[in-house]
């Protein structure tokens, strides 16, 4: 019958359709030349940010002419981080904090560059503790470091003379902090510190820092068998400087949910006196919030006369994704040599960059940490110094004192999971008047221990 | 909707409407309830479009003032160009266009197999169909989102790719549950008509049942567009390419990279189309909930 | 089943199958069952059996029984989340359930158009849902320049916390649900309402009966049905709440806008280590199951109650 026939023809057509269709699903697979894709800039950047880094792209793709480079666009959080690394939608060569890069390298989510990276000609200069932190315990190199940051106490000057107070001279330690926010907060009307609070671990990371700067620590031992402290007097007394600077003084604010992110964009608009974040975040305020150079200050963290007092520091570094084959490993390794390593260690590289960066509008000089020896860091710094375009005077503070600082590696163990867990006990004191702080820690410090104990 | 005296005697009769304590009464609720839906329907939207275009420094320090200081037209440009709203914009368009045009083949096939083929496992798939009604969308999400990473069979990943929104989407047994309770409806005797004069079964469909199918076709539409409109969670976890997502998912990620002004400004523009498609629409919106919810007792 | 007009006697082979129609039947249906095998009957499969499994996605699954079940039970999250849940689902009921109700009934009552009330309670509901949310985060502020603090100060109250209390964050988040969703509630009411039939109120009115009377003996009885049907429908929908909490407060301030999704995609996606997919799957086929039961319990306490 007509119908029939016209069915079966129907049938075959979709057949072929279908077969067509699972057949299309292939990957191009190109002649000569290697694809991969980098981690570029946070989504939101200024134009001209992402100009300069098309630019540093061009540069490399012209000095290779066989590796094709792709930006996307990239911000490590900690929630959006699992999800991408389940999907498998990181980029070629994505960027990990130090808290992670070695779990991941031990559970195989990071390829292995070892090999690519022990070629380098400056393999030598690197600064072991930091090349360490991405070495998997069987001396596999999965990362290469991007920068190390010191933590640091960001101050507006602007608001600091508006609160009469010298802007030559911030705090130097947690008492003065806690009377010029009251001042601050009282002349000015604008919060006079301010710290972090979202549920993404930054509120847990900066809670870490204040309590180092007290001599405490978080954990002790390592690995599994490592046991959390949390409850230990310094962290008592790190959230009861904050509940009188929230409730007594009332110098912090109304808004207590602001994340790494959030706090830059509110610092860049005039409404924080102080806030502490990792010394490198100038690049952010003025990529993302277009700062007023002349507000910005930096300073140490204050110490206390604790002996075990330190400044928490900690670091990006950059790694490959584990399903990229032999030739993506190595144009990755060659990215990541140009992109995160030459500026560092080579004259023409570095003139080159800061070339690019400043001709785009974008800062060069902004205070960071050595990963290769001392030497090293202050020869780049000498090549750099015709082009910094950041106000270093408003920084000495910083630049002169961190050094004096002893720095200290963040808890080694789960050290996502327990900033975690500090989230809510932050935020309790800051949202509740008569929270218990040590029940909260207690809570706290069992979430943490199971976390530590099953390597999670 | 609206009627000018003609509506017949409901809750309040004539007599009592005439008179004058229930008919201020009543009246003064209505304008109260008027006012209300002024004041906090469409107030927060207002807010929206006039800090659109206001400074920000101006909406941070004065929110609720008329323009202090003048206009900021050029937050809405910014917005436009810079945030790049306008392919957010089309990446939104162009998913609800392909969710919606998932649904509607998913819906009319199978309900036409439901209900106009009536094959003999049809009360197999039904039972099959309602099961999932049940089902809430939660418990499919970790395997939804595992599946999508890694199909099976294939083994190829449908992350960054819009399909992974548009054939989950189609998986609605609410809408083919719909569709065949309507076609259930219609007159069997025009089937029967369309057969003997030799109709197959694609020209039942084609020329017969859909040309009747309207109403339904468009309730089914209202519901799959807005549905695609409103999700969230799902293209935020399978559509990681920041150059294909749609609106809700670029908008909370930059926020906190974008001044207050402009940021106000891309949403605002963000809602332009949904409430523009509604005042031309009404009617399908309107009647859409109401059709698909009326239970009676 | 379409039968040609052939008088042999039926013998089932495939041609006589394909003649019959049966090919395509299964052709029509190829769109259904693709799309939902693959995406709706196996992954509710796949939910039963990573709920039992330990899965990390890199290394093969490791069956487990019911330690994923035991875990989620024992997490200190859980009774916050199940809490928190239950606390939001009830307060948008006590908001957002009568509130329409009263308005749609009003609204029946209007004369004159009509069309301008639906329209404007609707009107929040065509709102991009994640704009809604970033907009009233925005009204929400809460230094004494924030938009709503700013409009409670006109009235001399003093400024509230909204989303940076533990007290005050949940009702924030129900008091924006509550905006962008009732009109779609109102819409359906007042469908119901002007269908019934009109009869009833003349009948009412010849024995004397007054508006509230009226309202309450016919108005509410034959809303019966919708009104059950509205009320599972949003306890089911505020159950699997995720936007709000997600977008508001991720879950702060100290959980007290944890709910159970935020949980599950806490369980999932919120360890930049990698997830865990079995207590994720396992919370959600409890959720799922609870929800399952609550309807069925539902349904049969109210068909004594719809049915007259």
């Amino acid at each position: 019958m007509k119908s029939t026939r016209r069915t079966t023809c129907v049938a075959v057509a979709v057949g072929c359709l279908l077969i067509a269709c699972a057949t299309a699903a292939g990957a191009t697979a190109s002649a000569k030349s290697v694809t991969i894709s980098v981690a570029s800039l946070i989504p939101g950047s200024s134009a001209a940010a992402v100009q300069q880094f098309n630019q540093q792209v061009a540069q490399f793709e012209k000095a290779n002419p066989g590796i094709n480079v792709q930006p996307v666009e990239y911000q490590w959080t900690a929630p959006t981080f699992a999800a991408k690394l389940a999907a498998g939608t990181l980029p070629t060569v994505f960027e990990v904090p130090f808290t992670d890069a070695r779990t991941l390298g031990e559970n195989g989510q990071l390829a292995d560059i070892t090999s690519y990276v022990k070629k380098l000609p400056y393999y030598s200069k690197y600064n072991p503790a930091v090349l360490a932190e991405g070495t998997t315990s069987k001396g596999k190199i999965v990362a290469l470091p991007k920068g190390a940051y010191a933590q640091a106490l960001h101050y507006n000057r602007k608001l600091f003379v508006q609160a009469g107070l010298n802007p030559n001279k911030p705090p130097s330690t947690w008492g003065q902090v806690i009377t010029d926010a009251k001042i601050i907060a009282q002349k000015t009307g604008k919060a006079g510190y301010a710290e972090m609070g979202k549920s993404d671990n930054t509120a847990g990371w900066i809670l870490t820092t204040v309590v180092y700067s007290l001599g405490g620590r978080m954990e002790t031992g390592s690995g599994t068998s490592a046991k959390a402290t949390l409850t230990n007097p310094l962290t008592v007394q790190a959230l009861n400087m904050l509940k009188k600077m929230r409730w007594t003084d009332n110098s912090m604010g109304s808004n207590f949910d602001m994340g790494w992110s959030d706090i830059n964009q509110q610092f860049a608009a005039g409404n924080i006196g102080m806030y502490i974040s990792g010394s490198d975040v100038y690049t952010n305020l003025v990529q993302a919030s277009n700062i007023d150079p002349s507000i910005y200050g930096l300073a140490p963290i204050p110490l206390s006369k604790n002996k075990n007092a330190g400044v928490l520091g900690g670091g990006t570094l950059a790694a490959v994704k584990p399903s990229a084959n032999a030739a993506q490993k190595a144009a990755a390794v060659k990215w990541m040599d140009f992109f995160y390593e030459q500026p560092l260690v080579s004259k023409p590289q570095a003139v080159r960059n800061a070339q690019t960066l400043v001709a785009n509008k974008q800062p060069v000089g902004v205070p960071a940490l050595p990963i290769f020896n001392l030497k090293q860091y202050n020869l780049a710094n000498t090549w750099i110094k015709p082009y910094i375009n950041v106000p270093l005077g408003q920084m000495k503070p910083f630049t002169t004192g961190v050094f004096k600082q002893k720095l200290i590696p963040e808890p080694g163990s789960s050290t996502q999971s327990v900033y975690a867990a500090l989230d809510p006990v932050v935020q309790a004191v800051l949202t509740d008047k008569n929270a218990d702080v040590e029940s909260l820690l207690e809570q706290a410090n069992s979430v943490a221990q199971s976390a530590i104990s099953s390597g999670a | 909707m609206s009627s000018v005296d003609e509506s017949p005697a409901r809750i309040i009769s004539q007599a009592e409407w005439s008179k004058p304590s229930v008919r201020y009464g009543v009246r003064s609720l209505q304008l109260l309830l008027l006012f209300g839906l002024v004041v906090f329907g469409l107030g927060p939207i207002l807010w929206l479009a006039k800090s659109a275009i206001t400074p920000t420094n101006d909406t941070i320090t004065h929110p609720v003032a008329l323009f202090p200081h003048g206009f900021a037209w050029s937050n809405l440009h910014e917005a436009w160009s810079n945030v790049d709203v306008a392919r957010y914009f089309w990446n939104t368009i162009y998913i609800a266009f392909g969710s919606w045009l998932t649904q509607l083949v998913v819906a009319t096939t199978g309900g036409y197999v439901l209900s106009v083929l009536r094959p003999k496992y049809a009360r197999f798939i039904k039972g099959l169909l309602l099961a999932t009604l049940f089902v809430p969308a939660i418990v499919l999400l970790v395997p939804l989102y595992v599946e999508i990473v890694r199909l099976p069979i294939v083994h190829h990943s449908l992350i960054n790719s819009y399909w992974a929104v548009w054939l989950p989407a189609g998986a609605s047994a609410f809408n083919v549950i719909l569709v065949t309770r309507f076609f259930d409806n219609l007159p069997r005797e025009i089937f029967e008509a369309a057969r003997v004069d030799g109709a197959g079964p694609f020209m039942l469909f084609w020329k017969i049942v859909l040309p009747m199918s309207k109403p339904i076709l468009g309730v089914v539409s209202v519901f799959a567009v807005l549905a695609s409109w409103k999700d969230f969670l799902w293209p935020l976890l399978v559509l990681a390419n920041p150059n294909i997502q749609p609106l809700s998912v670029r908008l909370p990620s930059i926020q906190s990279q974008t001044e207050l002004g402009v940021f106000l400004a891309a949403m605002f523009i963000a809602c332009l189309v949904p409430i523009f498609g509604f005042l031309v629409f009404q009617r399908s919106f309107l009647r859409g909930p109401g059709l698909g919810g009326a239970v009676k007792g | 089943m379409t039968r040609d007009s052939e008088h042999r006697l039926p013998r089932r082979t495939p041609l006589t199958w394909v003649r019959s129609g049966g090919l395509s039947t299964l052709l029509f249906l190829l769109p259904l069952l693709f799309v939902f095998g693959a995406f709706s009957w196996y992954p509710i499969v796949r939910t039963v059996v990573m709920s039992v499994q330990h899965t990390n996605l890199v290394q093969p699954a490791t069956w487990v029984g019911l330690k994923n079940f035991k875990a989620v039970v024992h997490d200190p999250l859980f009774p916050i989340a199940v809490k928190n849940t239950a606390y939001f689902a009830g307060l948008a009921l006590l908001f957002g359930y009568p509130i329409p109700l009263i308005g749609a009934v009003l609204m029946s009552e209007v004369r004159k158009r009509r069309g301008i009330y639906s329209a404007l309670a609707y009107l929040p509901v065509v709102i991009p849902p994640v704009v809604a949310v970033l907009l009233w985060k925005t009204f929400y502020d809460a230094s004494s320049t924030g938009v709503f603090n700013t409009i409670l100060g006109w009235v001399h109250i003093s400024p509230q916390p909204w989303l940076q209390s533990q007290g005050t964050a949940m009702p924030s988040l129900v008091l924006e649900s509550t905006w962008a969703n009732a009109g779609g509630t109102v819409i359906i009411y007042l469908a119901a309402l002007t269908s019934v039939n009109t009869e009833l109120y003349e009948a009412a009115a010849v024995d004397g009966a007054g508006i509230l009377r009226k309202i309450w003996h016919i108005t509410l009885p034959q809303l019966r049905g919708v009104l059950l049907v509205t009320m599972i429908l949003q306890i089911i929908g505020t159950a699997q709440v995720f936007l709000e909490p997600y977008l508001f407060t991720s879950g702060g301030p100290a959980n007290s806008t944890l709910t159970v999704l935020l949980l599950i995609y806490n369980y999932a996606f919120g360890n930049s280590l990698g997830g865990d997919y079995g207590k994720a799957t396992a919370l959600s086929l409890m959720l799922a199951v609870f929800l399952a039961l609550f309807s069925w319990i539902y349904l049969r306490a109210t068909r004594s109650w719809s049915t007259e």
